[in-house]
């Protein structure tokens, strides 16, 4: 289901669908929402810990203009409702540890040329984006994806919330991107990327190919600048993804499958994250099954208390480097449709074991207690016209349907 | 451990040896420029021998000597066994050397003792310390050696990274270094010790900011990361800096940033103050890995330094520094590599690979992560991370083995 809305005057076209009548810009508005409480169990300290959060608000615009001129916002209020961060064991990143980190508010701000010269180029589509979003790298952002949890790979398999200006292209079922941005990470959700003296430090190239409908690989490599201090005295990091991915009917019924592996080396290869992740999610009736398997390694800095790492960077050392192999499922069946408006409650658990690679002062049992931890979430999805579409694609990338998403209520 | 006996060094030495008496002969009749002293015997090689395996609730930091004592910090940033970096470490050291924890001070409110240093007259013991409540500067008196007893502080969030004395005019002043986010050197004058005042803050670049200090002849070598060395008159009269008022002389940027320490090489062998070494502290692994190589600059003109040459030790990282500037030996603390020992006699240009006295690791492979040296009563002592406070050996010949 999707809703489109209009810049100036809406109108109704049909059930769920608002159309522009006369109207040189078509808009589509979508959102979501997860009301969750989530229970983690150990946390740094040893013992457990139960939240209640609004988890993954945003809204998002896309318009659609004359001339193939696009626009693409997202506003993302996890500043507002999840300051400190959300509790997921594993997570790490913006200096924040076994919580995940809340997003900057404006996620997207994406102004887009496509398929810049007409038919003067057959059926190849060139396309010009710029703005804050996605650097053209590694796959969906985990928002947008059947699982609650955010993986532990969100740092290694995605790069987002940047200054990019990207250049893509698509010819049949190959497309190819090429972005600049800026290597820094946000640091907190008020912030705007540093475009004096970082934009264009940092570059993204992913390729992209569409073998048959519905399947889709992906290969990416970027090199980023200094992303853990803004202002450019970090380790610089070089980092690959490699994806397929599956979205589509399997026996009758809706599937979607992704297996991505993300390696990223960092200061010369002096410190080496990978991850290899493979999730899926089946839909029968109206009962959606979904599960994900991951093993990531992540880096172990000083912290500061349970949940926060020390910022800014005092020097490139590291405690440890620890691997954590998780096992999520979760269930969810909608509860209500009425128009553009969708709730989904949903349940979600996942069983995961922490260990330690190579050397460094960095204990497991001392900072958790033991090697195996659990989380369970209940949850209540709030989607509007269908929830989030595919984040992180833009112009030629961005197919019709990748506005679409495989969550739709 | 490896052991390098270099046979080049020793004819060097041998060298110098034979040719100081014919130099200071010419100076027996007065009126001549002063010969400079020959070098003493030259480093051979390291050994243990003593300490060592003695600090085990906690990480070990810096460490001072001074007479028949020794002081060590303790470091936790990540906490041994659940226990902060809290702790300085009284160590009597008998008639050899050799150490025994005599006695031990607790600071509330500190997670790390990041620098240890005793004050030239032995009167002032001086601690910098990081951590959430009670982060600063720390001073004691030694007129009890065996029982340093509080004297004043001055707490400095989020905390002081290092701290070194300076004797400027007739004041003693410490330079401390404080850390991001928003780093400076901070100039302290202890000169009344049981009256800690602020004479200066010098904003640094937050390009991870300002790790140590080096003060000497009323400069001060500030080591700024990724900014580089910053040069400071602060009492020498060059540019008419002052303590109160530090002026630039110069700065350069060694390669691969990461600048964290140093060491102005006074030379008594030939009286030249040419070189500065500066330590580069790339990435770890704390406790098991680490990188970062030496880096010497010619600061001939100290307005306008320039590398000239490196020593690096593949697969382990550069720490602390202290000289044997009679004997042209900097020894360097080198983390999992242990304790080096290098030969700067001479001019120093390129790849030093083949400067390498001796290299040594105390602990033993795996359990060494070294983080200070310092010569003191004629043996070097180490602080290690994982195994504590440790006496070395030096060993020499004589002219003529």
């Amino acid at each position: 289901m999707r809703v489109a809305a209009l810049a100036a005057g809406l109108a109704a076209a049909s059930p769920g669908r608002l159309i522009a009548a006369q109207s040189p810009v078509q808009a589509q508005v979508t959102g979501q929402a997860v009301i969750a409480l989530t229970h983690a169990e150990p946390v740094p300290g040893g013992d457990g810990l139960s939240e209640l959060r609004v988890v993954q608000p945003v809204v998002m615009l896309r318009a659609d203009g004359p001339r193939r001129i696009g626009f693409l916002a997202t506003l993302n209020l996890e500043g507002a409702t999840i300051a400190e961060g959300e509790l997921s064991p594993g997570a790490w990143g913006e200096g924040l540890v076994d919580r995940r980190h809340p997003h900057t508010y404006a996620h997207e701000l994406m102004l887009t040329a496509d398929d810049l010269l007409g038919a003067a180029d057959g059926i190849t589509r060139l396309s010009l984006a710029a703005g804050k979003g996605f650097a053209p790298f590694g796959t969906d952002d985990p928002m947008t994806r059947p699982s609650l949890r955010y993986p532990v790979n969100h740092h290694l398999a995605q790069i987002l919330e940047r200054a990019v200006a990207i250049a893509a292209v698509a010819h049949g079922p190959l497309t190819g991107e090429i972005g600049l941005f800026n290597g820094d990470e946000p640091e907190r959700p008020g912030q705007w990327p540093r475009v004096g003296g970082r934009f264009g430090d940092s570059w993204a190239l992913r390729v992209t190919a569409v073998p048959v409908t519905g399947v889709e690989l992906q290969g990416s490599h970027a090199e980023v600048r200094s992303p853990e201090h803004r202002q450019g005295a970090g380790t610089d990091q070089s980092k690959w993804s490699l994806s397929a991915r599956w979205e589509g009917p399997l026996g009758g019924r809706l599937s979607y499958g992704l297996v991505e592996w993300a390696r990223t080396s960092e200061a010369d290869g002096f410190f080496v994250f990978s991850s290899l992740l493979a999730e899926g999610a089946w839909e029968a009736g109206r009962h959606r099954l979904h599960y994900r398997f991951e093993r990531t390694s992540r880096p172990e800095e000083q912290r500061i208390s349970r949940f926060r790492t020390l910022r800014p960077h005092l020097e490139n050392s590291i405690f440890g480097t620890t691997r954590w192999t998780i096992h999520t499922i979760g269930y969810s069946a909608p509860a209500l449709e009425r128009g553009p408006i969708g709730l989904r409650p949903l349940l979600e658990i996942s069983y995961g074991r922490i260990g330690k690679v190579g050397g460094g002062f960095f204990d497991v049992e001392q900072v958790y207690g033991g090697n195996d931890f659990w989380s369970g979430t209940v949850g209540l999805r709030l989607a509007l016209g269908g929830g989030a579409h595919r984040m992180g694609r833009y112009g030629a990338a961005m197919s019709d349907d990748a506005a679409h998403h495989h969550r739709e209520n | 451990m490896r052991s390098f006996r270099r046979l080049p060094l020793a004819i060097t030495a041998v060298a110098l040896l034979l040719g100081a008496p014919a130099c200071g002969s010419e100076d027996d009749d007065g009126g001549g420029p002063v010969d400079p002293p020959p070098p003493p015997p030259p480093v051979q090689s390291l050994a243990v021998a003593g300490g060592g395996d003695n600090v085990a609730e906690r990480f070990t930091s810096d460490l001072w000597v001074h007479g028949s004592y020794a002081y060590s910090g303790t470091w936790g940033s990540f906490p041994r066994d659940d226990t902060p970096g809290n702790a300085l470490k009284i160590w009597a050291l008998d008639g050899a050397g050799a150490p025994t924890l005599a006695d031990s001070i607790i600071v509330p409110g500190i997670s790390t003792m990041s620098d240890v240093e005793v004050s030239a007259d032995g009167a002032v013991l001086m601690f910098s310390a990081e951590g959430v409540e009670k982060a600063g500067l720390y001073l004691y008196s030694l007129d009890d050696p065996a029982n340093p007893t509080f004297l004043d502080s001055a707490l400095v969030g989020p905390g002081l990274h290092t701290a070194t004395f300076g004797e400027i005019g007739s004041g003693r002043y410490a330079f401390t270094a404080k850390n991001a986010p928003d780093p400076a050197l901070l100039i302290f004058d202890v000169t009344d010790p049981a009256d800690i005042s602020l004479a200066t803050t010098v904003p640094i670049p937050a390009d991870y900011g300002i790790h140590d200090t080096y003060v000497r002849e009323g400069l001060a070598f500030v080591f700024a990361w990724n900014t580089g060395v910053i040069i400071y008159d602060v009492g020498n009269g060059i540019r008419g800096g002052s303590v109160s008022a530090p002026v630039e002389v110069g700065r350069a940027v060694t390669e691969g940033g990461a600048t964290h320490n140093g060491w102005w090489f006074h030379n008594p062998v030939t009286e030249e103050k040419r070189y500065l070494f500066v330590g580069e502290e790339g990435p770890g692994t704390v406790g098991a890995t680490a990188s970062g190589d030496i880096h010497v600059l010619d600061v001939s003109d100290l307005a306008a330094p320039r590398e000239v040459a490196t020593f690096s030790v593949p697969g382990a990282g550069a720490h602390n520094f202290w000289m044997d500037e009679s004997r042209e030996v900097l020894y360097a603390a080198y983390y999992n590599g242990g304790v080096v020992a290098l030969d700067v006699s001479g001019t120093l240009s390129g790849d030093l690979s083949d400067r390498l006295i001796d290299r040594l690791e105390p602990g033993g492979d795996g359990d060494t992560y070294t983080w200070s040296v310092m010569l003191a009563n004629g043996s070097l002592y180490a602080s290690d991370m994982i195994s504590g406070l440790w006496q070395l050996e030096v060993e020499t010949t004589t002219a003529g083995e």
